[in-house]
């Protein structure tokens, strides 16, 4: 313990001198994470010349860094201009844009930049504390508990357009149908390919997320000259260090807020291939239905906007730990650190907090200062980076679509990948014009492959019986939380309605 | 009972867009793993059938609406005059131009006439030196940042092939 506690306090000045390191790389990341399609993993893997030559230390500081400001960085487009920098952030424009279209951009930044980082610092804390009972959850995780997972995931869908929960469906099984396009996992049949080779490895995400956000917001926001009302315009015009403080204010006010949504995130995370999309979704969804005031969500409410942010931060510490512990990379980025980490020749599982405890600490020890720096670096820029929303929308408008659909170029070099994101920007418009939601079809379009490969594998398992979805107990304990997730706002809102009719 | 005059129709003909769409998908889908063995289509098969389902229950909700006089066909919240005064129409020939010539022309070249054009005809023609300018100076930063700095992936052209040459001589 004594040891533990020395071994831990000297990573922290050790990683506290590479400032000069962490501070780039925090810039660095805000850039990457806020540009749809320049993801931390990308980052790194352009810069793994510039990771390799460095020392093992300074290589592990530089990832980690970029790594969690670039997590934090996809909320910054998603709040101004309702563009998620990465589908982990997909949950966050749902109330973060309509505080900025209100004039409250500076304050929704405040918020996003403390929730996230207190999200992180919390988390990177208990998964220290707790990682070895942590690493077993991804031993539990089997097909059939992932499958109530992703539908988990799924029954979001319905809450987020609760307004009308048909549409809701509709777009997400829509998205989970354009998910399933791509050649099957077993024979490799093309399935509703239309004939392009490039459909075969499935539909990528990047083009996506940029067609059903930037591109269709880009044609929708061109109507009105500002993105915000004329209101809201005045009170942007001379930002002040009182709005920045008030969006602190009202962050620190919902501190277990703060706590409850981070710890999904973190959980979420540790199981692998989760990630940060299905984490802030869920943490929305919850926190929507233990809310007194669920109707506020999705109007500007600062708890809908803490939620997705926490959590999503919160995944960063949890893909470290299946990585750590067991060598298995939690997501993209964690499997580009195992890489170069294991270039350094540091070797994971067990035995590296025995053998190599520096480097084990060192890895969260980067993550707790990084967040840490975050805090004081990134909250004063709220005052700056809400400006944006006052540039008019013919020169945004047009800045949007071409920094957007160059970035779904990016990941594979095919131009076919603008074509796509072009033709989510048509499907992404017509939904906003008729009131389905984007995020539900992007969310479909994230669980579609992932659904399909672990009921395939749950039916291989039991030679075909459905029945095994309903074969373990940690999957039944799940569905019935599912159940009690999709029914719970159905309850709560119809207690909520009887009890007006009453007070009338 | 149908509805006072001064309560607007709830639902519109446009609401049917994506549903048609969604079913007109699911049936291409189902066409194209009808005879594949039953690992490639049982999941489609599953949630297909259940957007299937979900689109029925909607059409079925909107012509009980329409019947009782509280929908109506109109497409008017999806296309409308504001498409061509707005410069929407315009920003949509001048986004797919982009697409088709960005391949040809490089990231640079295709960014600063995009730009220019596309703000032009949203800002109808007003302030064209200070659009043009700024256009020459954000495509050139995106140059700046992306490429020459990151030397990230994007479509090269004409301009960052001389760019580079002149950069490595100098």
């Amino acid at each position: 313990m004594a040891d533990s506690a020395s071994i831990l306090l000297t990573v922290f000045f050790e990683t506290m001198s590479y400032w000069w390191i962490i501070i780039p790389s925090i810039f660095l990341g805000l850039i990457v994470g806020g540009i749809p399609g320049f993801s931390a993993a990308n980052t790194i893997i352009i810069l793994m010349p510039l990771t390799l030559s460095m020392n093992l230390e300074a290589g592990l500081i530089f990832m980690v860094s970029l790594y969690c400001a670039a997590r934090m960085g996809a909320g910054i487009p998603a709040i101004l201009v309702n563009i998620p920098g990465t589908a982990g952030a997909a949950a966050t424009p749902l109330d973060g844009y309509p505080m900025t279209k209100a004039g409250r951009g500076q304050q929704a930044l405040s918020i996003t930049f403390v929730a996230s980082s207190l999200g992180g610092l919390l988390t990177t804390v208990i998964a220290l504390a707790t990682m070895p009972i942590l690493a077993r959850v991804g031993f539990y995780m089997h097909s059939v508990e992932m499958i109530v997972v992703m539908l988990f995931g799924i029954s979001l869908i319905a809450s987020i357009a609760a307004q009308d929960m048909l549409k809701g469906l509709i777009a997400g099984f829509l998205g989970l149908m354009i998910g399933s396009i791509g050649t099957d996992v077993v024979y490799a049949t093309p399935r509703g390919t239309f004939g392009f080779l490039e459909l075969y490895d499935g539909v990528p995400l990047i083009p996506a997320l940029v067609g059903l956000f930037a591109v269709s917001e880009a044609f929708v926001i061109i109507e009105k000259r500002l993105i915000i009302t004329k209101e809201a315009q005045a009170a942007m015009a001379s930002p002040s260090w009182h709005a920045t403080f008030e969006g602190v204010q009202i962050a620190l006010s919902r501190w277990w807020h703060i706590v409850w949504t981070s710890l999904i995130g973190l959980v979420i995370g540790v199981i692998p291939g989760a990630g940060a999309s299905i984490a802030s979704f869920v943490a929305y969804q919850q926190s929507r239905s233990f809310s007194k005031t669920p109707e506020l969500y999705g109007t500007g409410h600062p708890e809908g906007l803490i939620a997705p942010e926490s959590a999503n931060n919160g995944v960063t510490s949890g893909t470290l730990v299946p990585l750590l512990v067991l060598g298995i990379p939690g997501g993209a980025t964690a499997a580009i650190m195992l890489v170069v980490l294991q270039f350094h020749g540091v070797s994971f599982g067990p035995s590296l907090f025995e053998e190599q405890p520096k480097v084990g600490y060192g890895m969260f020890m980067a993550m707790f200062v990084s967040y840490l720096f975050m805090l004081f670096t990134i909250l004063p820029l709220s005052r700056y980076m809400s400006r944006v929303t006052t540039i008019p929308t013919i020169y945004l408008a047009p800045m949007i679509i071409s920094f957007t659909l160059v970035g779904a170029f990016v990941p594979r070099e095919y131009m076919f990948d603008m074509y796509m994101a072009l033709a989510f920007g048509v499907l992404g418009y017509l939904a906003r014009r008729t009131g389905y939601h984007v995020a539900a079809i992007l969310i479909g379009v994230i669980l579609g492959p992932l659904l399909e490969k672990y009921f395939l594998w749950s039916l291989k398992k039991s030679d075909g019986d459905i029945m095994v979805l309903f074969s373990s107990n940690l999957g039944n304990i799940l569905w019935v939380g599912l159940v009690l997730s999709l029914a719970l706002p159905i309850i709560l809102k119809w207690r909520r309605d009887r009890a007006k009719l009453v007070t009338q | 009972m149908r509805p006072t005059n001064n309560e607007p129709p709830r639902m519109q003909g446009s609401e049917l867009v994506i549903p048609v769409l969604a079913v007109a998908f699911t049936l291409y889908f189902f066409s194209t793993i009808w005879n594949s063995p039953w690992t490639a289509k049982v999941s489609a098969f599953m949630v297909g059938g259940i957007l299937l389902t979900v689109c029925a229950l909607f059409f079925l909700r909107f012509a009980i609406t329409y019947s009782k006089g509280h929908a109506n066909l109109s497409l008017g919240s999806l296309f409308s005059r504001e498409d061509i005064s707005s410069g929407r129409l315009g920003l949509v020939v001048t986004t797919v131009a982009y697409c088709i010539l960005i391949g040809q022309l490089g990231f640079t070249l295709t960014t600063f006439l995009f730009l220019a054009a596309s703000m032009l005809i949203l800002g109808r023609g007003n302030r064209p030196v200070l659009i043009i300018l700024s256009s020459a100076v954000i495509s050139l930063c995106g140059w700046a940042l992306f490429i020459w700095a990151f030397d990230t992936r994007f479509p090269r052209g004409w301009f960052e092939t001389t760019m580079k040459a002149v950069l490595s001589n100098g």
